[in-house]
């Protein structure tokens, strides 16, 4: 399953770079994230709560950043399971400076097993687009109220954009 | 007169109770102290279980035991397979995965829990750390031999089976020949019975006796497995086949759940109950077909087909259920179908990918051969220009003739010219081939599929089956003179409660409602092999009319003894024993009081009215049929909607028109999903991807129209009732039918062949394709 996107995001690039590292942050903006720590090999583990459809469930999983280039680019490699199945999932993501802003771009492959497979196959992939949405949405709030500078984003505005 | 009964519409008597939910299915049966089982199962397809967690589960409320594959090794016997195919190699196959799990569904721990939820809510925090493998579920793949799902075996080939005869020098020496290359895909498919399995077991410690309930269609065979995985002396296990709410084959098998609860039962001492989600019946109950078959069709320019060679690659998924490795053989046997092919030349390859079982489906095995040969005939139609009816004229046996064909098949008695004409009739064909042209130069698509088949069924003689093919029946005339009809086959829907009812009223001249059929408990039938392969009749019904037959003669001896005349002059009519001239008469019930009061016995006859009679059928039966579907497929959706369908089926001698048209309908919503909608898909991870039955497809009444059915009699000579089996004709008839017609009305695109399901997406690519590239 493949899944990408990209996202306007009105804070420079630095600052979302390192904005993306921080664990406090990220936390803040997953959606159903109820625990995200720092491990001593540099992952992070976490807990997530999800629903998709009629699987809803608590997720254990671990989260790692690879090869980052601040303040271009890292990948990211996803593991999680729960009595719904299991995701492992690899991706990319790029900010480029746009002036002021930044544009955040995400591309990678997952693949679910279980009962996440077998009964959710056909909403996954917009379910999954959704929690990416979401998540970003949630961070440009972060960003907007921590930087005191930028105002809050348009929330219908940021839908329209990010719909292709 | 009493009114006759065999070949009437005689209304069901299972009927009543079913259609106002008074009968009892595996789930209604309530015991006390009662458990529930909750199976934990493989998320991925291939994987090492490194280590399995149960501690949490172990502390949620009302959670009495835990069991994984370690705790049952060496306590509980493997998963039987009854193929017994040369060179075959079977795997091992523990009721619960011990180290490695080979597909997604695989039962890997099992929770023991006072309630059915508290069983499954621990099940899902029972932690499985898996060390995930890479998996095959592509057949070709599978073959080239990586990953394997069995490292011993080195490949992933399970058998192969070979089969050829005639003269193929002669074949390929002919300079007019012509030949054809073509793969056909038969894809994978649910079988999806209403009632999924279920299984109670109940384990008495102070008797020592195991009764088990289960949703099966052997119940008998059940019995004898269970008692060798168990350990626990067969005569004190008995199994019950309670009401069952349909199987189409799915339930012809000795599962890891039916031994699980067994076991648990056993364990705790308490009575242990397992009902399967509709999740897991998609996952983890038999799957049917997914064959691949790779054809070279060799035949003359008048249509005449010479030769046949085809690869069948079956899937059997990663380990052999009951009979998995014996149903590809089938398609094998069956390949060239009804026509007079001089050569054939067919291997089939068994393969291991990880992906569930396949086993018995309806038709198991010969759907995919009609498939094969009905599609053969209208490539060679089409290639040739010519008419698939001429076609197939061509290739017919002569009608009423023995043959015996090159794949060494005998078929019985047959006229394949009639029943062909006869659909021909029935559908006004010819006016259907002019309503095609002209409705084609307004654009519009009509397509006309036609279908031929022969199956082999009621299976079957014993030398041929691998538990045995034989059947038993039991007649007793009770008392009162009621009758009691013990049978060892095991319905599921078929009806015979209601068959076997009219096959003892007619022959003793009893009432219909004084006759009352039992079936499914093996410490009522003393004996059984179950129902399937369309033998229900054919085998169990005929063991049941001489059971009744050698009630008679035991009560003509007792009539003629008392009345003073000869045996041989006395007539069963009306409720009364008499001579021909009804001279000398008695009532039915005086008879039966003399068989038990016994007070003037004739010499050497034991008292009481019971008969038992055991048939080994001398071969199989043959039913045949032809078939005409009519379609409209809309080129600008794709979208096939069924305008008509016509089904000629001669299943030899009918019992009740009612219950073979039940049969026949029931047999081509399943042909005709297969072919317009049903799939049963993995990804390339080995993930099921079609797990509820909105994905599987699954059709529904709205989608077909309205069936027209009728029949042609030929009895076969195998039995003395002349019956030959329709539990899977439908089915087998219909799929390439509906294909042929799709592909007919598709013609003027230049398509010769498109896999099923031929989904609406499918047909609108080669439309707009073949569209662009005539523009």
């Amino acid at each position: 399953m493949r899944i990408e996107g990209s996202r306007q995001l009105a804070a420079p690039r630095e600052t979302v770079f390192q904005r993306l590292m921080d664990p406090q942050s990220l936390a803040d903006a997953l959606p159903g994230c109820e625990k995200l720590e720092l491990q001593p090999d540099g992952s992070y583990h976490t807990t997530l709560k999800v629903g998709i459809g009629s699987i809803k469930g608590i997720y254990q999983g671990r989260i790692e950043i690879v090869d980052p280039v601040p303040p271009e680019s890292f990948r990211m490699k996803v593991e999680g399971k729960g009595a719904g199945g299991f995701l492992k999932g690899e991706g990319r993501v790029s900010l480029a400076a746009q002036n002021a802003e930044t544009l955040i771009s995400y591309s990678g492959e997952a693949q679910i097993g279980g009962m996440m497979a077998s009964v959710g196959q056909r909403m996954m992939r917009v379910a999954a687009q959704q929690i990416a949405h979401q998540f970003f949405e949630a961070f440009a709030r972060h960003l907007a109220l921590t930087l005191p500078s930028t105002s809050l984003p348009e929330p219908d505005d940021s839908r329209r954009r990010n719909s292709s | 007169m009493s009114p006759k009964l065999l070949g009437e519409r005689i209304k069901r008597k299972e009927d009543p109770r079913l259609i106002q939910g008074r009968s009892h299915y595996v789930d209604d049966i309530q015991l006390c102290e009662m458990v529930y089982l909750s199976f934990v199962r493989s998320p991925y397809a291939h994987a090492k279980i490194k280590s399995i967690q149960a501690e949490a589960a172990r502390k949620m409320p009302g959670v009495l035991a835990i069991y994984a594959g370690k705790g049952l090794e060496g306590r509980l016997g493997l998963i039987p397979c009854a193929a017994g195919l040369e060179g075959l190699k079977v795997p091992d196959h523990p009721c619960l995965a011990l180290g490695r799990v080979r597909y997604v569904g695989e039962p890997v721990a099992v929770v023991v829990a006072n309630g059915r939820y508290q069983a499954a809510d621990a099940a899902a925090k029972v932690e499985v750390d898996y060390d995930p493998l890479p998996a095959v579920t592509d057949m070709d793949k599978a073959v080239a031999g990586s990953p394997l799902v069995h490292e011993q075996f080195g490949d992933n080939i399970a058998f192969v089976a070979k089969l050829e005869g005639g003269d193929w020098k002669a074949v390929e020496a002919e300079p007019s020949v012509k030949v054809i290359k073509q793969r056909l895909i038969n894809q994978r498919l649910a079988p999806l019975s209403m009632e999924t399995r279920g299984v109670v077991a109940s384990y008495s410690p102070g008797e020592d006796t195991l009764t088990v309930w289960s949703s099966t269609q052997i119940p008998h065979l059940l019995k004898t497995q269970l008692a060798v995985m168990t350990g626990v002396d067969e005569a004190r296990v008995r199994v019950i086949a309670p009401e069952v709410g349909g199987a189409f084959g799915s339930k012809l098998n000795v599962y890891a759940e039916e031994g699980v609860a067994c076991f648990v039962s056993r364990q705790l001492g308490k009575p242990v109950k397992w009902i399967e989600t509709r999740r897991e019946n998609l996952l983890a109950t038999i799957h049917g077909r997914d064959q691949i078959d790779d054809l070279e069709i060799y035949f003359q320019p008048d249509g005449k087909v010479v030769g046949l060679k085809c690869h069948i690659l079956a899937d059997l998924g990663a380990y052999h259920q009951l009979l998995t490795p014996a149903i590809p053989t089938l398609t094998a046997l069956m390949i060239l179908g009804c026509y007079n092919i001089p050569a054939v030349w067919v291997e089939t390859t068994g393969v291991f990918t990880n992906k569930m079982s396949t086993d018995a489906y309806r038709g198991a095995g010969r759907p995919e051969a009609t498939y094969v040969i009905e599609r053969v005939m209208d490539m060679v139609a089409r290639e040739l220009n010519l008419d698939p009816v001429d076609v197939r004229l061509k290739n017919f046996p002569p009608p009423g003739k023995d043959v015996v064909l090159a794949t060494g098949v005998s078929y019985d008695t047959a006229n394949y010219q009639k029943t062909l004409k006869k659909v021909l009739t029935l559908s006004g064909y010819k006016k259907l081939r002019g309503e095609q042209a002209r409705l084609r130069k307004k654009g519009k698509y009509l397509g006309i599929g036609l279908s031929t088949y022969v199956e082999i069924c009621a299976m079957g003689p014993s030398s041929r089956m691998p538990a045995g093919g034989w059947e038993s029946g039991t007649v007793r005339v009770e008392p009162t003179g009621k009758v009691t009809v013990l049978s060892g086959t095991s319905p599921h829907g078929q009806g015979e409660e209601t068959s076997f009812a009219q096959i003892v009223a007619e022959e003793l001249g009893v009432p219909y409602d004084d006759v009352t059929v039992y079936h499914g408990d093996t410490n009522q039938v003393p004996m059984g092999i179950g129902t399937f392969g369309s033998r229900t009749t054919a085998v169990g019904g005929t063991a049941i009319y001489h059971a009744a037959r050698r009630i008679k003669k035991k009560m003509a001896r007792l009539a003629s003894h008392k009345l003073g005349a000869k045996p041989g002059e006395i007539v069963f009519r009306d409720g009364k024993v008499e001579s021909q001239d009804g001279s000398k008469s008695m009532k039915f019930g005086d008879v039966v009081g003399e068989a038990y009061f016994a007070k003037q016995l004739p010499p050497g006859v034991e008292p009481g009215l019971v008969e038992n009679y055991v048939f080994e059928p001398p071969n199989y039966t043959y039913p045949f049929g032809a078939h005409v579907a009519v379609v409209e497929v809309d080129s600008e959706t794709g979208e096939v909607s069924l305008r008509n369908y016509f089904a000629v089926d001669d299943c030899g001698r009918i019992l009740n028109p009612m219950l073979v048209d039940g049969q026949i309908h029931g047999g081509l919503a399943q042909g005709i999903g297969q072919a317009l909608w049903e799939e049963h898909v993995y990804d390339e991870n080995g993930q099921l991807l079609t797990g509820t039955l909105m994905d599987c497809a699954a059709p529904r009444a709205h989608q077909f129209c309205w069936f027209e059915t009728a029949n042609t009699e030929t009895r076969t000579p195998v039995n003395p009732l002349g019956v030959k089996g329709v539990g899977e004709a439908g089915t087998i008839g219909s799929t390439p039918a509906m294909v042929n017609a799709v592909l007919d009305a598709l013609q003027p695109f230049g398509v010769r062949h498109m896999d099923m399901p031929l989904k609406p997406e499918k047909i609108w690519r080669i439309v707009t394709r073949g569209a662009s590239e005539t523009a």
